[in-house]
């Protein structure tokens, strides 16, 4: 079985860890997030005829202000960008913040998700995707659990590239 | 008509002295007994009434006054420490005295088996033979025997796990390996001055020993006594195994075929 790390990284609150418990139900206790600001859980995905063991890092909060450990972000073969669609200072310093994951990890592209679209209006999701500087992958919704399966897909396929 | 009887004079004046010398006592006497007929009926009706309040108080005592009494004791514990430490000292000291004694036959007859065993003429002259380990390293080490109980090998960016071996069952191992390797970041991260590697962690009954290389790192996890010549030979095999896994780098992605080679390497030999 082929194994790869994937990273998970956002603003604060943006539903990193939601997301994550909509698509994993194996993992660690959230206190870890927390302690030393990463919590690894795993979840083993069928893509294309091959199973893949995805362990994915929730490293909390990616906004440059938090001490986290470079570390982390080592050795990663697929990391995804979560913004709150609702929260304007979590999309605004997109382009710095993704610099920062790509220096770090040393990936090139990084699945971009636009997350709690149950809480904005189709037209109100519609002027969040022209401010945001970059093109988004998804919208998703870990509350209602839409696209969250796709989003992961992504972050698969990236991986395996 | 009817005779007057002989005395009748005599007694009625001895009835009327008796009044007039005892009334005064006789007064007395119906104010005395009014008094005990009314103790009487108001005992009658109060009795039942005090052994039901009585009862009640028996069973409820710790509602009524549980709080009360816990908090005067609390009190009193506090304010009496010295004391209360006196009266419980030789009753602890009795049972921790116990428990040692306990354990201490238990390690006794351990060593008086293990000398027995390990100071026969032919074992002398084997170690004579061998030489290196001390006389009482060799005790110690049959005594608390160390055991390998868990081996990750880790790849050490990533955390991802490339093989492993376990005595027993534990919680799952690739989130194990990508857990251990973040709290090594964090370690590292927060305590490092110089880019050092975390190399031990240290639980109650057993201890975690990391080797750092440059892609890989390998925890191994002890119980027992760890001492030096253990150490120093694991330290040894340890290398051995990541020698063979950094020269032929398919271990690495061959799960089942690093396990066989872990158990050869570190378990059997």
């Amino acid at each position: 079985m082929i194994a790869k790390k994937v990273l998970l990284v956002g603003n604060f609150g943006v539903g990193k860890t939601s997301l994550i418990r909509r698509f994993v139900l194996n993992e660690f206790s959230e206190d870890y997030i927390s302690t030393i600001g990463v919590r690894v859980s795993k979840k083993v995905v069928s893509y294309q005829n091959e199973t893949i063991k995805l362990m994915i890092w929730d490293v909390a909060g990616t906004n440059g202000d938090e001490k986290i450990p470079k570390a982390y972000f080592l050795g990663a073969h697929a990391a995804m960008f979560v913004f709150d669609l609702s929260r304007e200072e979590t999309y605004l310093t997109i382009d710095k913040n993704l610099k920062m994951v790509r220096d770090l990890s040393g990936l090139k592209d990084i699945t971009i998700v636009g997350n709690k679209k149950d809480l904005l209006s189709a037209t109100e999701i519609d002027n969040v995707i022209q401010k945001v500087s970059v093109d988004i992958d998804l919208i998703t919704s870990a509350k209602e659990g839409d696209y969250v399966e796709d989003a992961f897909m992504k972050l698969t396929a990236q991986a395996l590239k | 008509m009817k005779k007057t009887p002989v005395d009748s004079t005599k007694d009625n004046r001895f009835e009327l002295l008796r009044e007039l010398l005892l009334a005064e006592d006789r007064d007395k006497f119906e104010a005395l007994s009014k008094e005990v007929i009314l103790r009487e009926k108001l005992k009658n009706n109060v009795s039942p009434l005090v052994d039901e309040k009585i009862l009640d108080l028996r069973e409820k005592f710790p509602e009524y006054f549980g709080d009360t009494i816990t908090q005067t004791i609390k009190v009193q514990i506090r304010d009496s420490q010295d004391e209360v430490v006196e009266a419980l000292y030789p009753i602890m000291g009795k049972l921790v005295k116990k428990a040692i004694v306990s354990e201490i036959t238990k390690l006794t007859e351990s060593v008086n088996k293990t000398v027995k065993e390990k100071f026969s003429i032919q074992e002398i002259l084997k170690r004579f033979i061998r030489g290196k380990k001390n006389d009482a390293d060799i005790v110690l080490q049959e005594v608390f025997e160390p055991i390998i109980e868990e081996v990750f090998v880790i790849e050490k960016d990533s955390g991802l796990l490339s093989g492993s071996y376990s005595r027993g069952n534990i919680a799952d191992k690739d989130m194990v390996s990508g857990m251990l390797t973040a709290i090594k970041s964090f370690a590292e991260d927060a305590f490092s001055k110089e880019g050092q590697d975390l190399e031990d962690i240290k639980f109650e009954t057993f201890q975690l020993s990391i080797q750092n290389f440059k892609s890989i790192y390998i925890a191994i996890a002890c119980s027992g006594v760890l001492n030096a010549s253990f150490k120093e030979e694991l330290s040894d095999r340890i290398h051995n195994l990541a020698e063979i896994i950094l020269r032929d780098r398919s271990f690495l992605s061959e799960e089942e075929r690093l396990n066989t080679l872990i158990v050869k390497e570190l378990i059997e030999a």
